[in-house]
């Protein structure tokens, strides 16, 4: 849909790019190191967290070296024991080896490389660029006199947040970790899930002054390939200043920016991250927010809790249906109670009808004025909450909560029965798992609002067509937003609403053969195994055939 | 047409929902008295047989719809003002229905509305849901059929469980002889609700499987028609025939007999929803098939249409007729003076021609 804008957006960015190449330094390196250093030096407008050391090298030769590198960014005990120590130290045996070898005053960057440098990741580059980008990154660049090109030590270190619970997404049963703001730890929190080499990673740096770090995660020969092959063109075609939190990415990468409805999955969780690579999706790292996009996403996912996984089948399918229920809630419940109270209160028992009445007798507005004023007091509440110091914290809001509501029915503005309406939908837009879409239903709650006031259930119907018109009209990366429900699919209703348990999810194994797969020494027995099933005796198999073969399903 | 393609489910939900549309409230067939559910059987294995005409045609140009192959059989002096008329058939069908249906609304709940302000709203979600194509219009149609189907059998369990239902009423049968069943199917039954299936023959060249397609179809028709026949019979059997004969929308108080411990009562809210979604895929349908109709026609792109169409069809409802007995006294009139040559003779002309061409046309061995 919005290819158009893109192609647009990155045609531009291309032309500054050129503009900036143009106007810059030109690319390659002096062979005056007090040029270069000076060059580096004026780039960076002179800023004092650029420490530059430079050191003589030993040896015949006594050539002029520097180190430079951005404090704070870099690991600082790195760059001394492993640069600048390497580059002291080492000097003496790398000549006496060279002069054995014959001397080649061409080849000392190499051989310093090769043969000095005590750090794992390192390389020579003769791009001035690129030189800029690793010591913004908190590389240590080394530069020798007389020789154009550099030598980058990865050094990046600094200070991270270190793996914590997840602040969103919180499971009852479940790892507690947390990705963090890193994208190396996030890669790392990631593989140790998936030991498998089949784990392809891909790096790419978007943002043309950010330069921030994206990593792309896919499990190749499960990941559809069409599918990673547009992924990388709609990341390949997004050119921006920025990028700051994934949100950036996803906004540009969606197919269809004029929907409420989230069309990609992002979570906190490494377990969620590493269950959905394993369902064949694609998972998009970036630098600097924990954030993590995971997509194509349709709408049962936004439904699921990895907690489903780890409790028992019927008890997550209890769980799921009160989610997808308290979703109904949310988006109609006020929209209910006003077509009832105003167009069709034949519906409602007598009873109650009457009590009903007996409490709208002294209050002055109507349904839908009432509904709209608590509704609109309760989001200010809740924006209220999440923005208060934590020190406040949810005392303060549940209280506040609390007074307004039953003084407000004690002033006689609004009936009892809508503020009870008004918690419960407030209460259910907090069982959805995923927070956007929770936002999501809360802003069509308005709508629906507006509707039932205007046209009762005829309204309400009639939006509710347009709804799940519009999400059928909706794709995340090719997957109609509803599947499996529509199109219907029999295959993918296994973990949708319903959650069958595990060893129905895997095409061919039945809880009996799982158990029996395993070697016989490492096999729990029941002890009543030989009434169960005659399929246990059939599936002794060598362990050989058993490695690796264990149901690895979350 | 183009590439879209629509599944078979997909098919047989939109299909089934627009033939239960507004057939379900209201009172079908009911000049043959308490048989009404048997002249609606009787009148679908007509439906399903002029139908077999449509699919014969489509097999024939699986690709073209209605108005193309009329103008390929037909010649393009001929053929273009047939086709033309079609699509004002279209157009002046979903016009009716859309009168039909925000009367009914108007009848069952929404008494103070004005008319043009519910039709506007039908009319309009119609448009924004073609707006995003037909095949969206038929997976959505998947999702409401599911709530139709659940409201459909809510409301036999709790009838049952009322104890309101009583199946003496529905005797003796074929008091009269077979006449009057014969004259209700040939004055209605043939042709509402089963005779509008002359809108698929636009749709169909979305089918996704040429062969299994318009058996999807026919089976939809069939399911449609036990629906409704058994509806009928649950009505009668609920109301008596005298009462389901007198009034317009029968469903409304057979469901409100439902009451459960005073609990569970007055939820004739259900059959407003029915009667709402039918609608709306009614309309809808039709006004998709006039829609590719006009695209077809004059070469203009779909959604371009789409705004002015949707103007002439709400004017067409609002202008069609002065009042409510005089819309339903027209479409008495059409259904058994112009929809039958629209809906059987000129399909069984296309039919003839399309086989003379064919057999003239084909090489002679030797």
């Amino acid at each position: 849909m919005d290819t158009k804008g893109q192609w647009k957006r990155s045609a531009k960015a291309a032309h500054t790019d050129q503009t900036v190449s143009q106007t810059g330094r030109q690319p390659g390196l002096s062979f005056e190191l007090s040029e270069s250093l000076a060059g580096i030096q004026s780039e960076l407008g002179n800023s004092p967290d650029l420490i530059i050391r430079q050191i003589q090298l030993g040896g015949p030769l006594r050539i002029q070296a520097a180190a430079v590198h951005l404090s704070g960014l870099a690991d600082t005990s790195a760059v001394n024991q492993f640069v600048i120590g390497s580059l002291l130290g080492n000097m003496e045996g790398l000549f006496m080896d060279s002069e054995e070898g014959g001397i080649d005053e061409g080849r000392l960057p190499a051989m310093i490389l090769n043969r000095a440098l005590e750090i794992g990741e390192a390389e020579i580059k003769e791009e001035w660029k690129e030189m800029m980008l690793a010591v913004l990154s908190g590389d240590t660049v080394i530069l020798l006199d007389g020789y154009a090109t550099s030598i980058l030590c990865a050094t990046r270190g600094g200070e991270w947040r270190s793996v914590g619970e997840p602040s969103s997404q919180l499971v009852v049963r479940g790892p507690k970790d947390g990705f963090v703001e890193s994208v190396a730890t996030n890669i790392s929190l990631i593989r140790r899930r998936i030991k498998s080499p089949k784990l392809h990673l891909e790096y790419m740096k978007i943002g043309s002054e950010t330069q921030t770090l994206v990593a792309l995660m896919y499990v190749k020969d499960i990941a559809g390939e069409d599918l990673i092959s547009e992924v990388r063109e709609r990341l390949g075609k997004i050119a921006m200043n920025e990028v700051l939190e994934s949100g950036y990415i996803e906004e540009l990468i969606q197919d269809k920016t004029f929907t409420p409805f989230p069309t990609i999955y992002n979570t906190e969780r490494p377990d969620v991250a590493a269950g959905n690579l394993l369902e064949g999706r694609v998972v998009i790292i970036v630098d600097g927010t924990p954030f993590v996009l995971i997509l194509p996403a349709v709408f049962t996912q936004f439904f699921q809790s990895a907690e489903d996984y780890s409790q028992r089948f019927d008890i997550a399918i209890l769980m799921r249906v009160v989610r997808y229920m308290s979703f109904i809630v949310l988006i109609l419940g006020p929209s209910v109670y006003i077509s009832l109270t105003t167009y069709h209160y034949e519906m409602i028992p007598t009873t109650l009808l009457i009590n009903l009445l007996a409490q709208r007798e002294n209050v002055p507005f109507p349904a839908l004025v009432e509904a709209l004023l608590m509704e609109g007091a309760f989001e200010i509440l809740r924006e209220a909450g999440v923005r208060m110091p934590r020190v406040i914290g949810q005392t303060v809001s549940v209280v506040g909560a609390l007074i307004l509501g039953s003084a407000v029915v004690e002033a006689g503005i609004i009936t009892p029965i809508m503020v009870i309406v008004v918690a419960l939908t407030g209460i259910a837009s907090f069982a959805i798992p995923a927070y956007n879409m929770s936002i999501a239903g809360r802003l069509i709650r308005f709508a629906f609002l507006l509707l039932a006031g205007m046209f009762g259930f005829y309204g309400v119907i009639l939006g509710l067509i347009v709804m799940v018109a519009h999400m059928n009209s909706l794709r995340s990366f090719g997957v109609p937003y509803l599947s499996p429900f529509v199109p219907l699919s029999v295959k993918g209703q296994k973990d949708t609403i319903l959650r069958l348990p595990l060893w129905l999810m895997t095409p061919r194994k039945s809880p009996q053969q799982m158990r029996a797969e395993l070697p016989e020494f490492m096999r729990l027995t029941t002890g009543n195994e030989e009434l169960l099933a005659p399929l246990i005796g059939k599936a002794g198999r060598p362990p050989e055939t058993a490695e690796g073969d264990q149901p690895d399903e979350q | 047409m183009g590439t879209v393609k629509v599944g078979l489910i997909q098919f047989f939900s939109i299909t089934l929902l627009f033939e239960l549309g507004t057939a379900l409230v209201v009172n079908l067939g009911m000049a043959a008295g308490r048989d009404a559910w048997l002249s609606i059987l009787i009148g679908s294995a007509g439906g399903i047989g002029v139908f077999a005409g449509y699919a014969y045609l489509y097999r024939k140009y699986p690709e073209l719809p209605f108005t193309a192959y009329t103008r390929k059989v037909l010649g393009k002096y001929i053929g273009t003002p047939v086709a033309l008329i079609y699509v004002i058939l279209y157009i002046n069908l979903a016009a009716r229905d859309l009168r039909d249906g925000s009367t009914m609304l108007a009848m069952a709940t929404m008494h103070n509305t004005p008319l043009f302000i519910l039709s506007m709203l039908m009319i309009l979600s119609s448009a924004y849901v073609l707006h995003k194509g037909f095949e969206v219009l038929t997976r959505t149609s998947l999702v409401f059929l599911l709530l139709v189907l659940l409201i459909g059998l809510f409301s036999t369990l709790m009838l049952m469980f009322s104890g309101s239902i009583n199946l003496n009423r529905l005797l003796p049968m074929l008091e009269d002889g077979v006449e009057p069943v014969i004259r209700s199917v040939l004055h209605q039954n043939y042709m509402f609700p089963f005779g509008e299936m002359i809108a698929f023959t636009m749709l169909m060249p979305f089918l996704s499987n040429v062969k299994k397609g318009p058996w999807v179809i026919a089976g939809a028709m069939l399911v449609s028609a036990l629906m409704l026949s058994f509806t009928m019979a649950l009505n009668i059997s609920v109301l008596g025939d005298d009462i389901v004969e007198r009034s317009p929308l029968p469903l409304m108080p057979t469901i409100s007999k439902i009451s459960i411990s005073d609990f569970i009562q007055r939820v004739d809210i259900f059959v407003v929803m029915v009667l709402i979604i039918g609608v709306f895929f009614k309309i809808s349908v039709f006004f998709a098939a006039a829609l590719i109709g006009i695209s077809d026609l004059f070469g203009i792109p779909y959604r371009k249409m789409l705004y002015p169409c949707t103007l002439i069809i709400l004017f067409t409802s609002m202008l069609d007729a002065r009042s409510f007995t005089e819309h339903l006294d027209e479409g008495g009139r059409l259904l058994y003076t112009v929809y039958p040559f629209l809906m059987i003779a000129i399909p069984a002309v296309l039919i003839l021609v399309s086989v003379l061409k064919s057999y003239f046309s084909a090489p002679r061995p030797g």
